[in-house]
């Protein structure tokens, strides 16, 4: 049992990007996106409870979001939403055998027919999309 | 997984709506206090808010519990995990519908 204990490398191998392709870099900004995201809900659910202080109130916190600073953190907000919808629905879609082959025999190089080009071309797809869901959030944002 | 897909295809649809709600109407002016106050008073809109607020605080802390159950695993570890998360979802629903419940009845 303290060999195995020895081997887990923890959150230091969780998030170490590195090894297993782009698959592996899905894997962490999934996790961070949606770290991200239930912090940012927790915030909104606070910021939105200032209407019960009234329009004073309201307008005060509201006064504190709508500044650069804040545009910017909502623009990485819409970049995370964006990601982790898309790559969410990419896993789904894994998990319930779409787009992961056909079952074969194992041979060298052993190559994991589930990480083939059509899921790769998933995630690649997640991240363009939520770049380009942040420049339009920008552009409305900052637009105004 | 069930409950975790579920609810993010759920939300998605949802949060799609509350979105368009702020884009359709122009971003600045749909946050103003009376047009918020006109959303939270229109009870449809409010209901779609509660359910929003329980599938994302679902989604959301079950990810959560997901991630930290991947870290560490052990009884009591997973045990404080689970009920750590249920509990901070309940307590999030309960403030966020707190909110709700007061603007769409005019306790403001």
């Amino acid at each position: 049992m303290t060999n195995q204990d020895e081997n887990k490398e923890g959150i230091g191998g969780m998030i170490n990007p590195r090894r297993y392709g782009i698959e592996r870099v899905a894997y962490l900004l999934m996790r961070l996106s949606g770290l991200g995201l239930l912090a940012y809900f927790i915030g909104h659910i606070y910021e939105t409870s200032s209407i019960l202080k009234g329009q004073v109130g309201w307008n005060e916190f509201l006064a504190l979001t709508q500044t650069n600073e804040g545009h910017a953190i909502l623009a990485i907000v819409i970049a995370m939403c964006v990601f982790h919808t898309v790559n969410g629905i990419r896993v789904m879609l894994g998990h319930g055998g779409v787009g992961v082959g056909k079952p074969a025999r194992p041979d060298y190089p052993y190559i994991p027919a589930s990480q083939n080009i059509r899921h790769k071309i998933g995630i690649y797809s997640a991240i363009i999309l939520a770049a380009i869901a942040m420049m339009y959030g920008l552009a409305v944002m900052f637009g105004e | 997984m069930k409950i975790h897909y579920g609810t993010a295809l759920a939300a998605v649809a949802l949060v799609a709506v509350h979105i368009l709600m702020r884009l359709t109407q122009g971003f600045a002016e749909s946050l103003e206090y009376d047009s918020v106050i006109a959303n939270y008073k229109f009870l449809p809109y409010a209901g779609m808010l509660e359910i929003i607020l329980i599938l994302l605080s679902v989604h959301g802390f079950n990810g959560l519990r997901v991630i930290l159950l991947e870290l560490k695993q052990g009884r009591t570890y997973e045990k404080a995990v689970s009920y750590g998360c249920v509990v901070a979802m309940i307590a999030l629903i309960a403030y966020g519908s707190r909110t709700i419940i007061m603007v769409n009845t005019g306790m403001t």
